[in-house]
């Protein structure tokens, strides 16, 4: 096969093959892009092994990938925000930038929007792909393409924790010891959270939590979600002031709930079945307050600042490395749950 | 000769009595008012139906009824310095601590130590002369009479519940459920400034009272899919709500906000549902469609008073439609109860 533009594409469910696409032109405000790292996300997994994700079907065949980071390669018209040679991380969903959701901050929500791999957008698991320059964010020379990458989850961890108002001395309950969980974790200790308890099923998964500075972790052991919840209360002493949910498993939901503090939040931003059953009346009269994330919105300068400044050290998330020729292999090991991230070098190497 | 303090007391479920109580005495920091309309509360007859409100109050010991009360202070503590004898007073009903730190950062309807009339096992105002602190009286300004006054609690769930919604000029808010509360919250909605009010309910003569007292948009759910409810509300008014707020303690209406409400809005749920009730969580989420209860008011007293004494609620009192004297508690209750009395709000006068 040729390579002028390798891309990782999906057919449909279980079809995942490595085409030659051609280069695309940026057109006025995009850049061209050189790809150099992607980053497998659960949604890309479940596209692929599913072929939907809800309401997002894959009928043509779409591109993979949307944590990623490239080098500016060619400038479209009008672009004076980046030049070529630009290190630039690619925050994957470009909004209509003109509805009321946008304008009013929340971009997020934009009817509109193009997302990376969401059905029919394409991804940017290849060697090029064009992006609007102003979502494309300048990279410190001191910060890799793995970390630039890796800004994506961190962005969902930055608003979720801001969805949930996790401030200096709160304590935080964060469920799932995935990816998202971890970087929850991370962020909430960059935010000042006096105590961070997570949980899972999982127990080296916990480990790496503790690594990266859980004070608490506590195993669930397919109990009920009472009991977990005493668990969680045992260990921080009081209930959380803020919950973040990240498995999307409807027990974690429910000692998400159970968890949390009069007066508090629960952040739901991992994503399960379509009815949840939770015990919402305790939750309203204890005005526990339940907020839904979906992406996030003005949370690229954050994370970007957090990882430059030191605050956050996102590399230790990296356990898996594939080149893109070999990207079935890399969802392979994601599919399998190995390690954290899993991560693809898109640059051509010598 | 002793003063005869005629209370209705509930004994049990079902058990109601009228009783002389002693004349309670009063501390340094309270008042001792006489009494006068006390309102019924949809509580209030949960506890004489069922012995049990909202599946965590149980009633266990002989408690006085009532908490939506009004009255006259004819007594005041040495400490007192907010009221003096004569003074009107809208009362409310639910004493925190003060002094834990969910006292301290003002959400106090969430102390844990609450004491709270008519709720187990604190004695509520259905009585000629009851004692509260001076601090929870609030003095009604010569404009706003007792009835008014009593009416003031229910004003405050709908106040309440409308700031946790985020009401504010140009808001669509979705009320369901045209009772009492519902009514309330679609009155403060409009005096929040919102741009319009969508009322839903399973009962043609509540909705046609709501289209009377400023309703926009009127629509019976009855036996309609919610996914279909929410686009005929999205219809009828030109775009979806950007707050729903609960008020009929049905399940149905939380999906129904859920599915109606903006994406970025909320859905407060002030009425009581089930324990457990299985809703469109995943949309929820994924709309970012916060879901948030509601416990009681804080805070809300003054802003309440000050709606009523400003005119900014000159319907408010057409909630009101059946008087009972103290004497006729139970009767007041089984008409509460009863589908075809048509009642919305029921006073009993406590001086009468």
């Amino acid at each position: 096969m040729t390579d002028t533009n390798l891309t990782a594409v999906l057919f449909q469910q279980n079809d995942l093959r490595m085409e030659d696409w051609p280069i695309p032109a940026p057109g006025p405000g995009q850049v061209l892009l050189e790809m150099q790292r992607v980053g497998i996300c659960g949604s890309d997994v479940h596209f692929w092994t599913k072929g939907r994700v809800g309401d997002y079907v894959v009928k043509e065949p779409m591109a993979l990938g949307h944590e990623a980071s490239a080098v500016v390669s060619k400038l479209g018209q009008g672009v004076t925000s980046l030049n070529v040679g630009d290190r630039v991380a690619i925050e994957p969903g470009v909004p209509c930038r003109r509805c009321n959701h946008c304008k009013t901050g929340r971009y997020n929500l934009c009817r509109k929007v193009r997302f990376c791999a969401t059905p029919p957008d394409h991804g940017n698991l290849g060697r090029y792909y064009v992006h609007d320059a102003d979502f494309c964010f300048k990279l410190p020379d001191h910060v890799s393409f793995e970390e630039g990458a890796l800004l994506e989850p961190l962005s969902v961890a930055v608003y979720a924790t801001n969805r949930g108002n996790v401030k200096l001395g709160d304590t935080v309950l964060i469920c799932g010891a995935g990816p998202i969980g971890l970087v929850c974790l991370l962020t909430a200790k960059a935010k000042g959270a006096s105590q961070v308890c997570v949980t899972d099923l999982n127990a080296s998964r916990l480990e790496m939590a503790k690594n990266l500075g859980a004070e608490f972790t506590v195993l669930v052991r397919r109990e009920a979600p009472g009991v977990t919840a005493q668990a969680v209360e045992g260990a921080l002493g009081d209930k959380a002031d803020i919950a973040i949910e990240c498995s999307g498993a409807p027990s974690s939901v429910n000692t998400a709930i159970l968890s949390t503090q009069t007066a508090g939040v629960v952040v739901l931003v991992g994503v399960g079945h379509e009815k949840v059953e939770i015990p919402l009346l305790d939750a309203a009269l204890r005005e526990v307050d339940i907020r839904g994330v979906f992406r996030y919105a003005n949370c690229y300068p954050t994370a970007l600042a957090m990882v430059a400044s030191g605050q956050v050290d996102v590399k230790p998330l990296v356990t898996h490395r594939f080149r893109l020729e070999d990207s079935l292999q890399a969802f392979e090991a994601a599919r399998r749950g190995d390690g954290i991230k899993v991560m693809i070098s898109c640059d051509r190497k010598a | 000769m002793a003063v005869k303090n005629l209370s209705a007391v509930l004994h049990a479920k079902l058990d109601l009595r009228l009783e002389n109580r002693d004349v309670p005495a009063i501390g340094e920091e309270d008042v001792l008012i006489r009494m006068g309309p006390v309102g019924i509360c949809g509580s209030d007859i949960k506890y004489w139906t069922h012995g049990y409100c909202s599946g965590v109050f149980v009633l266990r010991a002989p408690m006085v009824l009532g908490h939506e009360g009004a009255g006259t202070v004819v007594q005041t503590g040495s400490k007192v310095g907010n009221l003096k004898v004569g003074d009107r007073v809208a009362i409310e009903p639910g004493v925190p601590c003060l002094r834990c730190r969910i006292c301290r950062e003002g959400r106090y309807n969430l102390c844990p130590r609450m004491q709270f009339c008519a709720t187990p096992p604190v004695h509520g105002n259905l009585t000629r002369l009851f004692k509260h602190p001076a601090a929870f009286c609030h003095r009604l300004p010569e404009s706003v009479d007792l009835e008014h006054g009593a009416l003031v609690e229910p004003l405050a769930v709908a106040i309440h519940a409308c700031n946790r919604g985020g009401v504010k000029a140009g808001s669509l808010v979705l009320v369901c459920g045209a009772g009492p509360v519902g009514l309330l919250c679609m009155w403060v909605a409009k005096c929040a400034g919102a741009l319009g009010v969508v009322v839903t309910d399973i009962d043609d003569q509540r909705l046609a009272f709501a289209k009377e007292k400023g309703a926009d948009y009127v629509i019976n759910v009855r036996g309609v899919e919610e996914p279909i409810a929410a686009q005929q509300i999205i219809s009828a008014a030109g775009c979806s709500p950007d707050v729903t707020i609960e008020c009929s303690g049905s399940d149905y209406s939380m999906t129904l906000g859920i599915h109606a409400t903006h994406p970025g809005g909320s859905v407060v749920q002030v009425g009581r549902g089930t324990q457990i009730p299985s809703i469109p969580l995943t949309l929820a989420a994924t709309k970012e469609v916060d879901i948030k209860g509601v416990f009681r008011y804080a805070n809300c007293y003054p802003t309440a008073i000050s709606l009523i004494s400003s005119g900014q609620l000159p319907g408010l009192k057409s909630l009101i439609s059946h008087h009972f004297p103290l004497a006729e508690t139970e009767m007041a209750f089984k008409t509460a109860l009863s589908r075809d009395a048509g009642a919305i709000k029921i006073i009993i006068e406590c001086d009468q």
